[in-house]
């Protein structure tokens, strides 16, 4: 995938666009505002990455809106240290797709990232979901594995629906909370662990194959199971 | 303190007060002294007239010789009193009266005049009718003003003495009050110097009246309370900063430094600088809750405000943390009195004060222990969403204490996770709702009731 990231911030974008080298992608990494409308303009990205707060006269929700106006739908993943919940929805209105705050795990970010991408790329419009011999029907709100049914609380369905979204990706806590319940707020007690284990007892029988993976320190992913 | 009695406000008053009462004698003595003046004028016109009448009769009857007999008969016999006659025939030459030649002061056309007649010699004012007969005589009669002018001038000095009664009245009454109010003022301003020389505790003393300056004193010493605890508050969170926000920092530098210097081998490495990311996570996440309070503080959130169903959002928060409590064999139960308990407010922090409720109750909840969720409204219709546990509770002596910034509980600190911010979000959320927080008993237990509005 190709990558624009737009970062004055020398350290974090050295370390950024290291890591999404390493993960296989291609950055360009600019570091000023100007530089970057000119380079989101003008060439193809497959997602851009914008620091909010940029030296000269453009910053990046201006960039934001311009590109956006001009009829650019590149996936945005919005960089800030303003973290209040007004400054995100502003970010967001501004056009930006996702929202990331400093200072964050690189994890978080390839796993937004990844979400971003793939979004762009799958409809939304589907009405069945799988991953291998596990199916969510999203009419009839049934979900089965292989022949067996599986029954879900109402959440525990979201939870899945969003996991079956991501197949494949790895999803973080943070992005669970935000997605699946709508909070903004990081629970002291290891709550999503506990959904997530709940989910893994009802869609993994004994003798089934594990679907649901950990991914130490970052989050969940859900794999077709090979 | 003295202050320069010309410059001083309550002098300022007292004159104040005294020109405006000069002012309302005057105009309360211009229009009497004007219909008094007026009317005794006209009565005297019409004394006047009354006699020219007279003359003028006796002059149709006996012609001028007759009217001239007449006159210099009443002026031989002093009869005229203060009157002024004179009778001329139409060139202006005297023929009776006690004038010896025609005032130049009076004009030729009839009329009635109030002259000083100077060139006749005299030096009394005078109101005189001047009447023109048949055949061109003038007749001319007046009287003397200074009579009158006796009357007048006791009420100028009548009106001059009730000014300076004014003034003297007024000025020491102006005098009396400043003394009253500069002793009031002093008293406030000496308290209120005391405090800012750094004794908070001092208040101003308070009568137990209802007088400007009681009321004054109790605004002033409420201000002071707020000014104690924010200073109070202030002094907590920087000690508290000081130990939550420097520990961990101090354990990631000697962490870091231990690692630069020791160079241990890579794996044990690898360990440290995990536990160093961890490290930092900590001291984010306690910037973070900062952020957030100070962000509710500034109460910029209200105008985000929309209808909230406090009942639903409680319910999916319960449901949010369920699986948690049950793992600790914990019974988390949601009971909504009323079904749909509605408010305007922010529904993100609404939930993250529920959240933040049960957290809190599940971390001091025993194994086994139960935690239950409610939702009603107060008899004055207003929301309450409390959260029961049935764990240790927290001594009255900690109750307000929790819910200041950074406190926990000593028999928290370093056992339970946490920054210490928990309690006082939930409690900037409810003051952001114009609500509080109340920390109650449960015997056994804690009782958190969130108030709403």
């Amino acid at each position: 995938m190709k990558l624009l990231l737009v970062e004055d911030n020398e350290r974090v974008a050295r370390f950024v666009t290291k890591g999404l080298r390493e993960s296989g992608h291609t950055v360009d990494h600019i570091e000023n505002g100007r530089d970057g409308l000119f380079y989101a303009v003008s060439e193809a990205y497959d997602t851009i990455i914008m620091d909010r707060m940029l030296p000269g006269q453009v910053d990046g929700l201006t960039i934001i809106e311009t590109l956006r106006r001009s009829g650019n739908q590149t996936p945005i993943l919005i960089l800030s240290a303003l973290s209040d919940v007004d400054e995100r929805i502003k970010g967001l209105r501004a056009g930006g797709d996702d929202y990331l705050t400093k200072p964050f795990a690189f994890g978080e970010l390839l796993a937004r990232l990844d979400a971003l991408m793939r979004r762009t790329k799958a409809g939304g419009g589907e009405q069945v979901l799988v991953a291998g011999d596990l199916q969510m029907d999203l009419l009839a709100r049934k979900v089965i594995r292989g022949e067996r049914t599986i029954l879900l609380q109402p959440r525990e369905f979201k939870l899945l629906e969003y996991l079956l979204r991501h197949v494949g990706q790895v999803v973080t806590r943070t992005m669970l909370i935000e997605n699946v319940w709508g909070y903004h707020f990081d629970p002291q007690t290891n709550v999503i662990d506990v959904h997530i284990s709940n989910l893994r007892q009802k869609i993994e029988g004994e003798s089934e194959t594990p679907l649901l993976r950990t991914v130490r320190g970052t989050g969940y992913v859900l794999t077709a199971g090979v | 303190m003295r202050v320069r009695v010309t410059r001083s406000s309550a002098f300022t008053l007292a004159l104040l007060y005294v020109a405006l009462g000069v002012l309302a004698i005057g105009l309360f003595a211009f229009p009497l002294w004007y219909a008094w003046e007026t009317s005794v004028e006209d009565w005297r016109i019409e004394l006047i007239r009354e006699d020219t009448q007279r003359f003028a009769e006796l002059f149709n009857q006996r012609g001028p010789e007759g009217l001239a007999d007449f006159i210099d008969q009443r002026v031989r016999l002093q009869i005229a009193g203060e009157r002024t006659l004179l009778l001329t025939d139409p060139a202006h030459h005297p023929l009776a009266g006690n004038l010896k030649a025609w005032p130049t002061e009076i004009p030729d056309a009839a009329g009635v005049y109030k002259v000083t007649l100077k060139s006749v010699g005299m030096s009394n004012r005078l109101l005189a009718v001047h009447t023109l007969l048949p055949g061109g005589y003038a007749l001319l009669v007046g009287r003397d003003l200074s009579r009158s002018a006796v009357v007048e001038t006791r009420f100028w000095w009548g009106l001059g003495a009730a000014f300076a009664a004014l003034l003297l009245v007024g000025l020491c009454g102006g005098f009396l009050v400043r003394r009253a109010v500069l002793s009031g003022i002093d008293r406030i301003s000496r308290s209120a110097s005391a405090i800012v020389g750094g004794d908070l505790t001092h208040r101003l003393p308070v009568g137990r009246g209802d007088s400007e300056f009681d009321t004054l004193s109790r605004t002033i010493n409420r201000m002071f309370d707020q000014i104690e605890q924010l200073v109070h508050g202030v002094r907590n969170v920087s000690n508290a900063i000081a130990h939550d926000l420097r520990t961990p920092l101090a354990e990631l530098r000697s962490r870091l430094e231990e690692l630069a210097i020791s160079r241990p081998p890579p794996d044990e490495t690898y360990g440290e600088i995990a536990g160093a990311v961890e490290d930092v996570d900590r001291v984010i996440g306690i910037f973070n809750a900062l952020l957030r309070l100070a962000e509710i503080d500034t109460g910029v959130r209200r105008s985000g405000f929309e209808p909230v169903n406090a009942s639903a959002l409680a319910a999916d928060v319960v449901e949010f943390y369920r699986p948690a409590a049950e793992m600790k064999g914990i019974e988390l139960a949601s009971r909504t009195l009323q079904p749909d308990v509605t408010l305007a407010g922010d529904p993100v922090l609404l939930a993250q004060a529920v959240g933040n409720l049960i957290d809190n109750a599940l971390k001091f909840a025993p194994r086994d222990g139960h935690v239950a969720v409610t939702v009603a409204r107060d008899p004055v219709g207003r929301p309450i969403i409390s959260v029961e546990d049935d764990g240790p509770g927290i001594p009255d002596a900690e109750k307000d204490l929790v819910v200041e910034r950074f406190y926990r509980g000593d028999a928290s600190r370093g056992v339970t996770p946490g920054v210490g911010l928990g309690l006082s979000l939930v409690s900037a959320v409810a003051t952001l709702h114009a609500g509080r927080l109340d920390l109650l008993d449960n015997h056994p237990g804690l009782v958190a009731r969130l108030r709403l509005n």
